[in-house]
C-alpha cells in the first residue's frame, strides 16, 4: 500500500465514471485513461489495471428483455376473456388474478435485470447475480470453447439473442448464458470471447495481440441451398409432429375444458362417438400418417433453414434456423473427427447428414451438426474441407459376422413366431393369428435386414484418421483423427467366442467415447490397433518377451 | 486372447486371494438369490390363483431349488475362472490388463494418456488386504479397472503409473 502518497488527485481506480467505454478494438497498451490525468508519478504499480481493451464496465442486459416475460405470461391473461366469450362466464376473480400475475412477473423481471450484470474483467467474464443469494460465476477466457448464439422467436421480434457460453465443463449448471442482449452486443461478445480465448491459449498469458477492428477472417465453407430442404422428410426427423400435435390439443382441451365452457364429460363424450364409429377413427389416423413427411418436412425446413457452415479464426461456425435462428462455434482445436449418418431411405436417396466429434462438448447432438441432408459427396467434400479427409477404403468383416447380423436380425421374431403359432393352434383365436402374421413379417424382413447390416460393417485406417460404420437403419460412420485415440479396447462375449470374432472399441476423448468395429476377426482384431499405434501393442505381440 | 493371433497374455495374475473375494461375492449373490427365490415361490405357491399349475401347488422349494440347481455351477465356476483370465502387465509404458468372466475383454491404455489412477478397496478387499485400480483417461473405452490386486502391488503399480504419466504427459485428449 505505498501508492496513495497524493490521496485527493487520482480518481478511484475502480470508478466506473472515468474508465473507457466498453471499446475492446482500443489500443492495448498499458494503464492511461483513468490512472494518467492525476497522478502522473505513480504508474500504477502492480495494482492489476485492467487491461483496457477488454476490460469494461458491468453490462446489463438489453432492456428490451423486460418486455419478454409479460408477454409471455399475455395468454394467461387472455383466458378469462376467452371464457367470456364462448361460455357468458366471465369471472372477476380469475381476471384480477391474472392481473396480479403479470404485476408479480414484470416486477420479478425488473429486479432480476437490475441485479444481472456481466463484465469482462482481465482475462476473465464474470456474470453476476444478487436477486436472492450474490452469486458471481466466473469463466476464464482461456476456457471458452464455443459461443452458442440462439435468437427464440421473441427475442428476435425485440432484437435480442440469448448467448451461451460452453466452457467444456461437463453438465450444463457450469455453463455462463446471458439471456437478451441486443443482437449487436450478442456479436460483439461472439468475436471477443472467442478471439481472446483463442489468443491466450495459442500465446500463453501474453496480453498483447495484434488487435484493432479488423474482422475476423470468415470463410463460407458451404450454405445448403434450399431445394436440398426437400430431402427432409427423407430424415425420419420431425415425422411424428402430427402425433404429437394431435396429442397436444388433446391434452389442453382436457385441461382447459372447464375454462372454455365445455366440461371433460363433453369431450369424454367426443371420445365415445367416435370410437363408435371406428372408419372415422381409422380415416383421422390414416390422415395423420399421411400429414408426416408434409408435416415433418415443413418442421424439418424451420430448423435448418438456411443452413451455413462458416470458418472463421480457428472456429467452424454453424448458422441455422428460420424463426429461431442460431450459431454455434465450435473450436477446430477441440475437433477430433465426424460422422456421417445415413438412414435407409437416405442411402436410397444418396444424401446424408454429418455431425462433428468435439471433445466436452456437451448436448452435442444438437450442437455438433455439421450439416443437415445433403448429397452424400457433397456432405464429403464438406467435412473434408472443415475438418480432414478420410482417404482410404472400408475392410469388410469375416462372413461370421453376417450369420451373426442374420441371426440377430430374424431369431427373436422367429422366436415370437413359435410362441404365437404355438397359442394360436392352442387357442384358435383370430389375435393370436394376426400376431403370427405379423412376427412371419418382421421375421422374412430380418433378412434383407441383417444382410444390409453386415454390409455396412467396416473399418480402417489412412495413415491420419480411422474410420468405422456400422447400422442399417441409421448407419453411422465414424472417422476420428489418429491422436484422439487414448487406448483400445477388445471385447468378446459368449457368443462371439464361440463365433471367433471380437469388437474392437477405439476410446476416443471426444464425442460418444468410444468407436466400436463390431465382430472383427481375430486377425484383425490385433492388427488395427497395430496399424492406427504400432508402439502400443509392440510389447505384447508374441515373441516379444515378458519381462 | 487366449488363442487368438499373434498377442500374448498379459504377465501377471492378479493376487490369489482374489479367488476368496470373488467366491465370498458369489456366496452373497447366492444368499440374495435363494432368500429372493424362497420368499417369490412362498408367495406363488400358496397364493391360489388359477393360473398356477396343480404341481406348484404348495411346494413352495420347487423354485429356490430349481434357481439354486441353475446358479450354482455359474457362481462355484466364475472365481476360478475370473482367476484364470483375471490379468495385466506394464511393459513399454502401456498398460495391457485381461478380465471378465462370460464376456472378456482386453484393454490397451498407453501411459501418457492417463488422466487420472486411483486405487479403491471395498470393505471385503479391505479385510482380504486387496484393492482395485482404476486407470482413467478421457474416455470410458480406454480406461482401465484391475479388480483383486494385491493392495501392496496396486499401490507400487499407482505410484509408478502416476510418475510416468506425470513425465509423459500427452496434451492430446
Amino acid at each position: 500500500m505505498t501508492g496513495p502518497s497524493q490521496p485527493p488527485t487520482p480518481p478511484p481506480p475502480h470508478d466506473p465514471a472515468h474508465r473507457p467505454p466498453p471499446a475492446w478494438h482500443g489500443p492495448p497498451q498499458g494503464p492511461q485513461g483513468p490512472t494518467a490525468p492525476g497522478g502522473p508519478h505513480v504508474p500504477d504499480p502492480g495494482d492489476d489495471g485492467p487491461v483496457p481493451g477488454l476490460a469494461g464496465l458491468p453490462l446489463r442486459l438489453s432492456p428490451r428483455v423486460l418486455l419478454i416475460d409479460p408477454v409471455r405470461m399475455l395468454p394467461s391473461l387472455l383466458l378469462p376473456f376467452v371464457g367470456l366469450l364462448l361460455a357468458g362466464g366471465f369471472s372477476g376473480t380469475s381476471y384480477g388474478f391474472a392481473a396480479l400475475g403479470l404485476f408479480g412477473t414484470v416486477i420479478f423481471a425488473v429486479i432480476r435485470w437490475v441485479t444481472f450484470s456481466y463484465q469482462i474483467v482481465h482475462d476473465r467474464l464474470e456474470i453476476k447475480r444478487s436477486l436472492i443469494s450474490r452469486s458471481v460465476r466466473t469463466i476464464p477466457l482461456e476456457r471458452v470453447r464455443g459461443v452458442d448464439v440462439s435468437t427464440p422467436p421473441m427475442h428476435r421480434l425485440l432484437g435480442l439473442a440469448v448467448l451461451k457460453i460452453d466452457t467444456g465443463a461437463s453438465g450444463g449448471e457450469e455453463e455462463g448464458k446471458l439471456d437478451g442482449v441486443t443482437l449487436d452486443e450478442a456479436e460483439r461478445l461472439k468475436v471477443v470471447l472467442l478471439r481472446r480465448a483463442h489468443a491466450t491459449r495459442e500465446q500463453g498469458p501474453r496480453t498483447e495481440e495484434p488487435a484493432g477492428p479488423t474482422a475476423p477472417a470468415e470463410h463460407t465453407v458451404i450454405g445448403v441451398p434450399r431445394r436440398w430442404l426437400l430431402y427432409g422428410p427423407l430424415s425420419g426427423a420431425y415425422l411424428l409432429t402430427p402425433f404429437a400435435l394431435v396429442g397436444g390439443a388433446i391434452g389442453l382441451a382436457f385441461q382447459w375444458g372447464n375454462e372454455l365452457g365445455f366440461g371433460r364429460d363433453t369431450a369424454w363424450t367426443v371420445g365415445q362417438w367416435l370410437w363408435d364409429r371406428p372408419y372415422l377413427l381409422l380415416v383421422a389416423v390414416l390422415l395423420l400418417v399421411a400429414a408426416m413427411p408434409f408435416v415433418g418436412g415443413l418442421m424439418y425446413a424451420v430448423f435448418n433453414w438456411d443452413f451455413r457452415l462458416k470458418r472463421r479464426d480457428g472456429y467452424l461456425v454453424a448458422e441455422r434456423g428460420l424463426i429461431n435462428r442460431r450459431s454455434v462455434s465450435l473450436e477446430r482445436r477441440r475437433v477430433r473427427g465426424y460422422e456421417i449418418v445415413d438412414g435407409l431411405v437416405e442411402r436410397w436417396a444418396g444424401v446424408a447428414r454429418a455431425w462433428a466429434i468435439v471433445t466436452g462438448l456437451g448436448d452435442s447432438s444438437t450442437r455438433g451438426q455439421l450439416l443437415p441432408d445433403v448429397p452424400r459427396a457433397v456432405a464429403f467434400q464438406v467435412v473434408a474441407d472443415a475438418i480432414g479427409p478420410y482417404q482410404a477404403t472400408l475392410r469388410p468383416h469375416p462372413p461370421v459376422a453376417r450369420n451373426r447380423r442374420l441371426f440377430r436380425a430374424v431369431f427373436p421374431w422367429l422366436a415370437l413366431t413359435a410362441v404365437t403359432g404355438l397359442a394360436a393352434l392352442l387357442t384358435g383365436s383370430l389375435f393370436w393369428w394376426v400376431l403370427l402374421v405379423l412376427a412371419l413379417i418382421l421375421a422374412g424382413l430380418g433378412v434383407p435386414l441383417g444382410l444390409d447390416r453386415y454390409r455396412s460393417l467396416g473399418h480402417g485406417f489412412d495413415g491420419h484418421r480411422l474410420s468405422v460404420r456400422s447400422g442399417s437403419l441409421r448407419r453411422v460412420q465414424a472417422v476420428v483423427e489418429r491422436r484422439a485415440v487414448v487406448g483400445w479396447r477388445v471385447r468378446q462375449t459368449w457368443f462371439q467366442r464361440r463365433a471367433g470374432v471380437f469388437t474392437l472399441i477405439a476410446g476416443v476423448g471426444a464425442g460418444k467415447g468410444g468407436y466400436s468395429a463390431y465382430d472383427v476377426s481375430p486377425a484383425q482384431a490385433v492388427d488395427f490397433p497395430v496399424e492406427v499405434t504400432p508402439d502400443w501393442l509392440a510389447p505384447f505381440l508374441e515373441g516379444s518377451n515378458a519381462p | 486372447m487366449t488363442s487368438n493371433g499373434p498377442l500374448r497374455d498379459p504377465a501377471h495374475r492378479v493376487s490369489p486371494k482374489a479367488v476368496r473375494l470373488w467366491l465370498l461375492e458369489a456366496l452373497i449373490a447366492f444368499v440374495l438369490l435363494i432368500g429372493g427365490s424362497v420368499l417369490a415361490g412362498g408367495w406363488v405357491s400358496g397364493s391360489g390363483w388359477d393360473w398356477v399349475p396343480d404341481w406348484l401347488e404348495g411346494r413352495w422349494w420347487l423354485l429356490p431349488l430349481a434357481v439354486a440347481v441353475l446358479t450354482t455351477p455359474f457362481l462355484v465356476a466364475e472365481p476360478f475362472v475370473r482367476y484364470a483370465v483375471h490379468r495385466w502387465e506394464l511393459s513399454g509404458d502401456v498398460v495391457y490388463a485381461r478380465s471378465g468372466f462370460l464376456t472378456r475383454e482386453w484393454v490397451f491404455v498407453p501411459v501418457s494418456r492417463i488422466q487420472t489412477v486411483d486405487k479403491a478397496q471395498g470393505w471385503m478387499e479391505r479385510m482380504l488386504g486387496l484393492a482395485t485400480l482404476e486407470i482413467r483417461t478421457a474416455s470410458h473405452a480406454g480406461s482401465s479397472t484391475i479388480n483383486g490386486l494385491d493392495y501392496v502391488v496396486a499401490a507400487g503399480l499407482a505410484e509408478q503409473l502416476a510418475h510416468r504419466a506425470e513425465a509423459l504427459r500427452d496434451d492430446a485428449t
